[in-house]
């Protein structure tokens, strides 16, 4: 075989492998958005309509108090949820990290609750938010009479009460994935700290934590991609409620597609939902790609 | 060299496996006679033993039940649809009595039990409510099952003495008396789960009794925009308001049955909730008449809400299945099958002319008062599509639990339902 | 061949021996374990109340006091979640899909992490023209909730006559959790120093030889991540397995949903309990299984120069 042919089939090679990828991407997503994209322009209810009816279900979509309390409470939970499961994940990974005894234990806590159904667990923090027979209950019994902690049931604050559950389930989550990150980290930058009298927590600030930029990175996208779709959370603690005070976008797009049988409405809401998000990602996207560059870079001194 | 050549063979192997596998996995015409795949959504205790009433019922009719229970009436119904667009239907599916199936109806992906309807005369027996939801365009394409009532409202006999409640409540007045004594008695008056369809539960309670069966009709069946900015439907409204000042703090979000237990232990005293509570009741060890009380309605005239379930029957043309199908459908609507099935879950049967004997007393009560046709009135679900079903639901639940303006709640009920 | 190839015999692992171990109790380490006691017990009150709650009669349930141990241990209802519970006709319990959900567990897991992999190595290493494109495509793809793209994919999962059979789940699950999968290594392999992949090429090595003796082993880290995320994302799905898998195959999460979801019926809170926790032992199994791999470090570190 000529060298020209061979250096041809080589470059082929890395896009044969990716044949599946490229398969999925246009079938799987790209075929079946430009498909929700259609279905949304029409008028269907059970089954797909063929009719179009131009943006009539977008005005319907944008007139509903209700959806656009599910973007409102979106945006809310999450900024709080992607914050504080990055935080709490991050502390709890170099706190693993610092030798403890039983961290084999320690990280089994961490994380079993990803491994469970929300739809159980979401259930046992309705009962112990709930202000009847919850903590609230427990802590006035211990004494406390004045104790209140009725968020669950305040239509301002229900939402709070989604992002403290959602942050038990997804924070181990991300704790193992720094984990992952921090155990990557080169032997001679810690010695080198030591050497120059620099203390454990500035070295995990200023020098560690920027050269997980690819970790960070990839647990930002991961809990985006969650917080984007939460549902079950909502549906087992609260169906949405006090009202429509908890409502989330994924819950009115599945009423709507399953309940109400209004497919095309149901299509609207996800084709909003997408362009939000590739609206906040093409801001972010240039701090992203600067993260898992210098991720790259700075790793190996 | 070697080992790049042993990976593209492995991976040539597992494609060429997995292709045979699909092409061997591709689903096939079930041969059997009388073989019924059946998807419905009755999972926990109590609905089981009465699905499995339906299933001995069609095995002693020579049938051959296979089960697939789906938890959750959206998402079987999800299923159900699924399934048939995929090409591999049940032979039968659940719905409830309502608009839900009219679009696979007109999509033409349902079989027509004409001829069982016509040998086992379904004109005769169906009360017409339910008959005008089986039939459309003057075909059967369902079997109903049951009949539930949404709107019983049962009391604690115990919370009851406790507040010095002596009689059932015989009006609106008097049951804002009880419970305003129940209040007064420490207790909570009103057991409530704060859900959407729970809320809307209370409300359809309220026109009822309240409205009355002319105003019902007209805003959930004929949407008359005049009758829902009218001052009498106004006055529903707020009423329905006026109840949520009974209910404890922790309502919103709880689950019926967590209400229910309420009453069980005596915390509670009134609860406005379908007829399958008595599940819960028996659960406890309760019985009706005995711990517990059960009203249909105030007065002798109250309309008796009908909702209920279905079987729909994925079009097929596999002779075997479609017997199975009509023998199915027969089978169900059996006096002796229905009577087996209600005592299990709850409802009263499909058709009054049957023995009541083993019925608790709420059902016997429900069969007799079906008996009087005037006081027939369609769930909500029965009139409205499900989106207007729907968005009625939004608006009453935020009605429910926040501030607002009555009038407001008007218009968009208006809006909603136009 | 050169030594590149070969992942380094001894890679540098931070031992935990060898680390300076300070046992004397300063106020940092008190802080150190006040702090992770604090979390552990935020962490862990859920389960508290599950395991409690499974071991109560419910006529204790009913009472509501939710933190209180049981006064009458029982545990009935663990009995009765796994194997008398009812879920439809059927009264066995959630033990009837396990098999099924290990059916559909294992080609889940095993294909999707190594087909990212592959992805995340081309992506990261190869930089094929136009690649990053289909790449940012496939990650919109991963924001749009499942249940929307289902009605499509029954439609092509029947023309391929793959819907209701286990071929057709496994598809399913390879196409949803190809964006993830996809991204965990296309960030790793990206903080890989690109002088050990471009050693590894002047060495002689192929797209193949450098993914199989290089990359591969080098990943164990994410792959132990990865088949965290993978096994308890397929083990607890619900809706995929409900519509894809055909009900010869249908996984333990149905079952489970039946137990624990119902309108109109009663609610065995105490069975919702132990069923739950019971189809959660797996992926807890893998979780305490996987810990060990959380010590090794990456290779990288060996390689100077």
């Amino acid at each position: 075989m000529s060298t020209r042919a061979a250096s041809l089939l080589r470059k082929l090679v890395p896009w044969g492998a990716l044949l599946p990828m490229a398969l999925v991407v246009l079938v799987g997503y790209l075929g079946t958005a430009l498909w929700t994209l259609r279905v949304s322009l029409s008028s269907s209810r059970t089954f797909p309509n063929d009719d179009f009816v131009g943006l009539a279900q977008y005005e319907r979509l944008f007139d509903n108090e209700r959806w656009l309390l599910s973007l409102q409470n979106l945006a809310v939970y999450g900024v709080l949820f992607i914050v504080a499961c990055i935080a709490i994940g991050f502390l709890l990974a170099v706190f693993i990290d610092q030798k403890v005894r039983c961290e084999g234990l320690l990280r089994t806590i961490f994380l079993y609750p990803y491994a469970m159904s929300f739809v159980a667990t979401g259930l046992v923090w309705q009962w112990v938010l709930n202000p009847g027979d919850g903590l609230q209950q427990a802590v006035r019994q211990m004494g406390f009479e004045s104790f209140t902690f009725d968020w669950i049931v305040d239509q301002d604050k229900v939402i709070y009460t989604v992002v403290i559950a959602s942050v038990w389930q997804a924070s181990g989550l991300v704790m193992a994935l720094m984990l992952a990150g921090l155990r990557g980290v080169d032997e001679e930058i810690w010695k080198a700290a030591r050497l120059d009298g620099i203390p454990p927590w500035r070295v995990y600030l200023s020098i560690v934590l920027p050269m997980m930029g690819s970790t960070v990175a990839t647990v930002f996208v991961l809990l985006f991609t969650g917080v984007v779709k939460v549902f079950d959370a909502v549906v087992s603690m609260t169906q949405g409620g006090p009202g429509t005070a908890s409502d989330v976008p994924a819950k009115f797009i599945m009423d709507h597609l399953f309940g109400r049988a209004n497919l095309s409405l149901a299509s609207a809401g996800s084709m909003v939902l997408l362009a939000m998000v590739l609206a906040v990602v093409a801001l972010l996207a240039p701090v992203l790609y600067a993260r898992s560059r210098r991720g790259s870079v700075g790793g190996h001194a | 060299m070697k080992r790049a050549l042993l990976l593209r063979c492995v991976a040539a192997l597992l494609a060429g496996a997995t292709s045979v596998l699909a092409w061997a996995q591709a689903p096939v015409p079930k041969p059997d006679l009388a073989k019924a795949e059946i998807i419905h959504w009755w999972t926990s205790g109590g609905e089981s033993a009465a699905v499995k009433t339906l299933a001995d019922a069609y095995r002693a009719a020579g049938g051959q039940w296979v089960d697939m229970a789906v938890a959750l009436g959206e998402q079987a119904r999800a299923v159900a649809i699924n399934r048939i667009v995929g090409g591999n239907p049940p032979t039968a599916a659940q719905f409830n009595t309502s608009k839900q199936f009219l679009d696979i109806v007109d999509q033409g992906m349902l079989n027509a039990m004409d001829e069982v309807a016509q040998r086992d005369g379904w004109d005769k027996f169906l009360p017409e409510t339910v008959l005008n939801v089986v039939k459309v365009k003057g075909h059967y394409y369902a079997v109903p099952v049951s009949i539930h009532m949404p709107t019983w409202i049962w009391y604690s006999k115990a919370a009851f003495k406790q507040a010095g409640i002596a009689a059932e409540p015989k009006n609106m007045d008097e049951l804002f008396a009880a419970l305003d004594k129940l209040k007064a008695a420490g207790l909570v008056p009103l057991a409530h789960g704060g859900q959407s369809w729970q809320d809307n539960t209370v409300f359809t309670m309220v026109l009822t009794n309240l409205g009355g069966r002319e105003m019902y009709l007209k805003v959930l069946r004929d949407r008359d925009r005049n009758v829902i900015l009218s001052d009498a439907f106004k006055n529903v409204l707020l009423t329905f308001k006026r109840l949520q000042g009974y209910v404890d703090k922790g309502s919103p979000g709880r689950n019926w049955n967590d209400a229910t237990a309420m009453l069980i232990t005596g915390k509670a005293g009134v609860q406005v909730m379908g007829d399958w509570a008595k599940g819960e009741f028996t659960q406890a060890g309760q019985v009706a008449g005995r711990e517990y009380g059960c009203i249909a309605g105030f007065g002798p005239a109250a309309p008796y809400i009908i909702q209920g379930d279905v079987f729909v029957f994925p079009k097929t043309k596999n002779a075997s299945a479609i017997k199975s199908q009509q023998l199915l459908a027969s089978v169900i609507t059996a006096p002796a099958t229905q009577v087996a099935f209600a005592v299990r879950k709850g409802s009263i049967p499909i058709r009054t002319d049957v023995d009541t004997s083993k019925l608790d007393a709420c059902a016997q009560q429900g069969v007799a008062i079906m008996k009087d046709k005037s006081r027939h009135l369609g769930n909500g679900e029965i009139y409205l599509s499900p989106d207007q079903n729907g968005a009625l639901a939004d608006i009453l639940t935020a009605y429910w639990n926040r501030n607002i303006p009555v009038e407001k709640v008007q218009k968009d009920i208006a809006a909603a339902l136009r | 061949m050169s030594a590149v190839l070969s992942p380094p015999a001894a890679p540098p692992v931070r031992p935990a021996a060898a680390r300076k171990r300070s046992k004397r109790l300063n106020p940092g380490r008190v802080g150190l374990y006040a702090f992770l006691l604090v979390a552990a017990l935020f962490f862990a009150a859920p389960l508290y109340i599950m395991l409690v709650t499974s071991f109560k009669g419910m006529d204790e349930i009913r009472l509501g006091h939710l933190f209180a141990l049981p006064q009458h241990f029982t545990t009935d209802a663990w009995h009765a979640a796994w194997s008398e519970v009812c879920t439809g006709v059927s009264c066995e319990g959630v033990r009837v899909g396990f098999w099924n959900s290990v059916a559909i567990v294992v080609p889940s897991t095993v294909l999707p992490i190594l087909v990212g992999a592959l992805n995340g190595y081309a992506l990261s290493f190869w930089k094929p023209r136009g690649a990053n494109l289909l790449f940012a495509v496939l990650m919109a793809g991963a924001f749009i909730p499942v249940q929307v793209l289902i009605y499509p994919l029954v439609k092509a999962t029947a023309a391929l006559g793959l819907f209701s059979s286990l071929p057709g789940i496994v598809l399913i699950h390879l196409i949803f959790s190809m964006p993830v999968m996809t991204l965990l290594f296309r960030n790793y392999y990206a903080s890989i120093p690109q002088e050990l992949f471009k050693a590894a090429r002047v060495d002689g090595g192929g797209f193949w030889r450098i993914f199989v003796q290089l990359m591969l082993p080098m990943s164990t880290p994410m792959l132990i991540v990865a088949a965290i995320m993978q096994v308890t994302g397929v083990w607890n799905d619900y809706v995929l397995g409900l519509v894809f898998a055909g009900s010869e195959h249908l996984p333990m999460t149905v079952q489970l949903n039946n137990v624990i979801n119902t309108t109109t019926g009663e609610r065995l809170y105490n069975v919702n309990m132990a069923a739950t926790i019971l189809t959660s032992l797996v992926p807890l199994l893998v979780y305490f299984v996987s810990g060990r791999w959380f010590v090794r470090g990456i290779a990288a570190g060996a390689v100077k120069g």
